[in-house]
């Protein structure tokens, strides 16, 4: 593709504006944004939360979220006809006829109770005007393109019974159906494990090729974008800041925001066989200069010791039949030193939240040991927790549910300095405004509650009360997951310097790869509740063992466009 | 599209729940002073007469005016909702959050206890209590107390159930806070919210149980001035003189509507749904 | 499993709530003050009468006994001989069922006939006039007391315009309508004004959900919206809550029974509560609380049949 808009491109925006009435007057969320989308063209449209961009591609179909909302001006052309001022009837024609859309969370956007099928031959009816017979085996048809294996069968399924891969590629069908011209695709990966990630995005991209289709990726991942698509434009605030063809914006990005969202990125480093010499080169990786340092020489017996830890939990069962259970964890055993930094990776369901709360006693053994410093779980289990509350704390997921809404950051640290007591209660204040600190939050915001705050901050705000504790170990469980890259970034950088200057033994539990890689010393892999491969971050990542590290390392979107996204062996993937 | 400045000002539904409880309650207050006559008093002359302008809702068989017996009977009425949620709601919160939060075996016999408790028609096992305590409005309230905490048990023990999940409640227990603390410091008022808008509905729900009960003649004993008595002695004389009927019900009417509108604004504040 | 085993499972879980309302039944029957034999027999009766009888309705027994023997003849299926009636309990509550029967039935119909309608309009036309006004009059409709709205209905459809009947049951299905229509009517108005405002809620969130923004996306006209994603995704929440109601209806019944003079079970209990006739407290309570689970069995397997996500 080439790096200027096609000259008689299929969609084109020209200064659109969207505005919310409000109480305080008219605000503007879509600030006069110009794009084109010429035939088989995939435009990539980058921006962090809140930058519009989803709302932009409803703007396109004439699909504002409220009524509060409306386009106040500019055009959006489609193939030179005006959609801003079409009728409603026109615009039902258009939307999944011309331009088909699937979404970021497939399991909402799908009606529950209706068979999946049945959903996809719905806008064949309306677009195509077969009757049900003939809708219906199109659909069936256009199923078996996405990759459903018998879909015959499976047209009758309900959507909350298939896997969140497979719900996505129901999503895609349904849009597919109606034959459209455009896709727009609204971060359709975001929810999906990456190996997952990697089957739909070559999924699009053979749709492209296979139909000639036109597809807006809306996402936040730059990999992804370097992957798939052909231009890219970079909004923020409602605007679009920078545009132009993929590689001229990732090699040599104009603007600012840009550059910072391309530092952000968490990538792999380039080609680990090579010579450390090629490392420094590359200015993409930033993990050098904060490269950790080797683990300690000398170190006398574990912090935490897992020994065969086995968590099942009952699922189902009744009065007639036989208890099944789920076993979360099959049997892991792990050892953390003191002062090491070690990442936990998996998929979604590989079992590594379920360790990170076993490790600190808070979700039941079924089976096994988990020892914390040399006290047992099993043996003592009140003598052990009552230590593994004093000298570890957990950092979690999602930055607001894991704050009490109810009570102002100061508040929340203030009680968990009280109730360990190791401060005087005159120097609570103090130590609060220090903790803040520490975690670069400003002082001031001690007396916001969660909801008066940034997700960033409320992370800080978490890491805070961890830090409170004063503790020996920290657990942080899918900690930048929900934040955006910029974000993600500097929660990172802010865990590496703690490491560096506190006594800290961090386990870090991630699904990002990239992430895990530049923070930590040690990884381990965990899927279906066991450790498929331990080591050295640096040796398991050149060097993977098993085929399936292999594959989740290769399904990462690299923001290098020449990395092409491998395809992994599908035998791993099998699940 | 409610931000937090939508959530401040105060919603038109609120303020006019507010002002028709603020209405009965100045009424019942200043009963006394208001009432143009006294509500027991029987005028021989005065039987049956409809509403005019010495007697706004007219009079009754015994010649007492209706709008004087409906001011007093706003004292009781008022008291019958407010003593009447007042029990279940504390009791019911106690023991929900008790069962939630501890689960196991506590939870299971308060669970079958509640099922048992919710088998039998709500007014029917009212009824049965009063029976056995005798007729009276003390009876009424510790037969509510003893049937109503139910709706507020299973509440607030499914937002505990919810709420104990909350990675906040974890770090809380991952912090080694103590189980009172956690669950009444960190979830408690947490999951209150849902209760309390649900207190407005059933403030609506004892106000229409009080009155069918003393309507039934087990509640407030006559010559007491209660609206469900009212409605009852009117009923002989429906086809002569609708009004002493039809007035005590409409106070019941706009007083559910008042607390039913307070709920409403609660709701839409705290973000429940019922 | 099959999704629908629980069918098949259910009903055993019955049997605690039903020993226990067998229990509580017995307990709050015998805490009743007043001794039935004197009620039947007067201020007069002679002390070797009051005795006979105490003995042939086995009243002198211990309770535990006397629960025995309860619970005993229940699963027999008899329920002992009323006091007042003196006939077998359950042959009378046999005669007395179908008009509550028929009145619940009505009630429910009648009620959903107002609330989804009404709903559908609402929630179409969220925020505008219709919109208000629906809500209004359904937030007032809440607070009406049924025996007080009873009352204004026989003013208004039979006493000023003589359309219905007021009171009785009659013996043709017609005359049986007729008769039951107002007393519906009476326990419809305020059931359905709770399940109308359940349903709009419902429908409202819905219309606002990622279903219907996808159904849009994809070129479905607004009414199909409407009634093949919206209304489906509905109706399940509220048909719980509709169960919920029905246990509430029941208990109503008592009280409209009485205006309308409908000789249903619910007259029946009131009666006997005031004529301490054990026999028939004990009965017509475990006939409605066998009902009460009855209806919320019927209830989850509705819930089962409208969401295919839902697992008992």
């Amino acid at each position: 593709m080439s790096a200027t808009p096609a000259p008689d491109p299929l969609l084109s925006v020209r200064d659109l504006t969207v505005t919310v009435r409000g109480e305080a007057g008219e605000r503007t969320l879509i600030d006069g944004v110009s794009l084109d989308l010429a035939k088989g063209e995939i435009l990539g449209l980058v921006g962090e939360s809140g930058s519009g961009k989803s709302l932009l591609c409803r703007a396109l179909v004439r699909l504002l979220p409220s009524r509060a909302l409306a386009i106040a001006g500019g055009s959006v052309r489609l193939a030179g006809r005006e959609l801003t001022t079409a009728s409603t009837a026109e615009m039902e024609a258009v939307r999944g006829g011309a331009i088909g859309m699937i979404f970021q969370n497939p399991s909402s956007h799908l009606d529950p109770v209706m068979r999946v099928g049945d959903q996809i031959s719905e806008g064949v009816i309306f677009h195509r005007k077969l009757d049900r017979v003939a809708a219906r085996a199109e659909a069936v048809a256009i199923m078996e393109q996405v990759g459903f294996t018998d879909p015959a069968r499976q047209y009758s399924n309900y959507p909350h019974e298939f896997s969140g891969g497979m719900r996505q590629r129901a999503m895609i069908a349904v849009a597919l159906a109606c034959d459209p011209d455009i896709l727009i695709a609204d971060e359709p990966t975001t929810a999906l494990d990456v190996t997952i990630q990697a089957q739909i995005l070559r999924l699009l991209m053979e749709l492209r090729e296979r139909r000639g289709l036109s597809i807006i990726l809306i996402t936040h991942d730059l990999g992804v974008v370097a992957q798939t698509c052909d231009r890219i434009a970079v909004m923020r605030q409602g605007g679009v800041v920078e545009t132009g063809a993929k590689r001229q914006i990732l090699t040599s990005p104009q603007h600012p925001y840009t550059r910072a969202l391309i530092a952000s990125h968490p990538s792999m480093p380039v080609d680990y066989e090579a010579s450390e010499v090629d490392d420094q080169a590359s200015q993409a990786d930033q993990a050098q200069p904060f490269a950790p340092a080797p683990t300690p020489p000398l170190a006398p017996r574990p912090l935490v010791e897992i020994d065969d830890l086995q968590v099942r939990y009952p699922v189902g069962g009744g009065v007639f039949t036989r208890r099944r259970f789920f076993s979360a964890l099959a049997g892991v055993s792990l050892q953390i030193m003191p002062g090491e930094t070690v990442g936990i990776v998996g998929e979604s369901g590989s079992g590594k939240s379920t360790l990170a709360r076993a490790m600190l006693g808070l979700s039941p053994i079924s089976d096994g040991h988990v020892t914390f410093d040399g006290d047992s779980l099993r043996l003592t289990p009140a003598a052990t927790l009552a230590r593994m509350r004093r000298e570890a704390a957990m950092v979690f997921q999602d930055p607001f549910n894991s704050l009490n809404p109810r009570f102002t950051i100061g508040e929340t640290l203030a009680e968990v300095l009280r109730v360990h007591g190791k401060v005087a209660p005159s120097a609570i204040p103090a130590r609060v405004e220090e903790l803040l600190r520490l975690v670069e939050l400003d002082p001031a915001l001690a007396v916001r509650r969660p909801r008066q705050l940034s997700g960033g901050q409320c992370q800080r705000a978490g890491i805070a009360r961890a830090l409170a504790v004063d503790p020996r170990l920290i657990v942080a469980d899918e900690c930048v997951a929900a934040l955006d890259v910029t974000i993600q970034a500097q929660i990172v950088d802010l865990f590496r310097r703690l490491v560096a200057t506190m006594d800290l033994t961090l386990v870090f539990i991630a699904h990002d790869l990239a992430i895990v890689r530049h923070l930590c010393q040690r990884v381990v892999v965990m899927h279906h509740g066991r450790i498929v491969e331990e080591g050295p971050c640096a040796e398991v990542f050149a060097r993977p063992r098993e085929a399936y590290t292999a594959a989740l390392i290769a399904a990462i979107p690299d923001i290098d466009p020449d990395r092409r996204l491998l395809m992994p062996p599908a035998s791993v993937l099998s699940s | 599209m409610s931000g937090a400045a939508a959530t401040r000002r105060l919603s038109p539904t609120l303020l006019v729940g507010l002002g028709i409880l603020g209405l009965f309650a100045l009424a019942a207050l200043a009963a006394p002073v208001i009432a143009p006559y006294d509500p027991i008093y029987q005028e021989a002359t005065a039987r049956l007469q409809p509403p005019s302008f010495a007697h706004p809702f007219g009079t009754d068989n015994f010649g007492r005016d209706i709008l004087s017996r409906i001011i007093f009977g706003a004292r009781v009425d008022l008291q019958m909702a407010a003593i009447g949620v007042f029990f279940p709601f504390v009791i019911g919160t106690f023991i929900g959050a008790l069962a939630g939060f501890f689960g196991g075996l506590v939870d299971a016999v308060l669970m079958r206890l509640i099922d048992i408790i919710l088998a039998f028609p709500f007014l029917v096992l009212m009824l049965s209590i009063i029976a056995i305590l005798g007729p009276g409005l003390s009876s009424f309230y510790i037969a509510m107390a003893l049937v109503g905490w139910v709706s507020y048990a299973r509440l607030i023990r499914a937002q505990i159930l919810v709420l104990k999940t909350a990675d906040y409640a974890v770090a809380a227990v991952s912090l080694g806070f103590s189980k009172p603390r956690v669950l009444f410091r960190h979830l408690l008022p947490n999951a209150v919210a849902g209760s309390v808008v649900f207190c407005m509905s059933d403030a609506v729900l004892v106000l229409l149980s009080g009155a069918a009960i003393s309507y039934l003649g087990l509640g407030v004993q006559p010559p007491t001035a209660e609206w469900g008595i009212m409605v009852a002695e009117g009923q002989a004389f429906l086809s002569q003189a609708w009004w002493i009927t039809l007035f005590p019900g409409l106070s019941i009417v706009v007083l559910a509507f008042g607390f039913s509108l307070i709920g409403d604004a609660l709701g839409e504040m705290m973000g429940v749904h019922e | 499993m099959h999704r629908y085993s629980f069918i098949l499972t259910r009903p055993l879980q019955f049997l605690p709530v039903v020993f226990g309302v067998s229990l509580i039944t017995f307990i709050l029957v015998r805490l009743i003050p007043g001794d039935p034999a004197r009620v039947l027999l007067g201020a007069r009766a002679t002390p070797t009468a009051i005795a006979n009888i105490r003995a042939q309705y086995g009243l002198d027994e211990p309770l535990w006994l006397q629960y025995f023997y309860f619970l005993r003849n229940l699963l027999h299926g008899e329920m002992g001989t009323s006091i007042v009636y003196k006939i077998d309990v359950l042959r009378l509550i046999a005669t007395r069922i179908e008009p509550t029967l028929a009145l619940v039935v009505a009630s429910v119909v009648l009620s959903i006939l107002i609330a989804v309608p009404l709903a559908a309009l609402a929630a179409r036309h969220q925020g505008r006039p219709i919109d208000h006004v629906i809500r209004i009059v359904s937030t007032f409709g809440i607070g009406f007391p049924p025996f007080w709205l009873g009352l204004m209905l026989i003013i208004l459809l039979a006493v000023t315009v003589p359309i219905f009947p007021v009171s009785g049951y009659g013996d043709t299905l017609f005359q049986k309508l007729a008769h039951l229509f107002l007393p519906a009517l009476t326990i419809a108005l305020s059931l359905s004004t709770v399940l109308l405002r359940s349903l709009r809620a419902a429908m409202v969130d819905w219309l606002k959900s990622d279903v219907a923004t996808a159904a849009r996306a994809r070129g479905v006209p607004e009414s199909v919206v409407f009634w093949r994603h919206v209304l489906p995704n509905s109706i399940a929440p509220s048909i719980n809550l509709l169960a919920v109601n029905i246990g509430w209806l029941i208990g109503g019944t008592v009280v409209i029974e009485s205006i309308f003079a409908l000789p249903g079970m619910g007259q029946l209990l009131v009666r006997a509560i005031f004529s301490r006739d054990y026999m028939v407290v004990q009965g017509v309570a475990m006939v409605f609380a066998c009902a009460t689970v009855m209806v919320n069995f019927l209830a989850d397997i509705a819930t089962v049949a409208a969401d295919p996500r839902v697992k008992l």
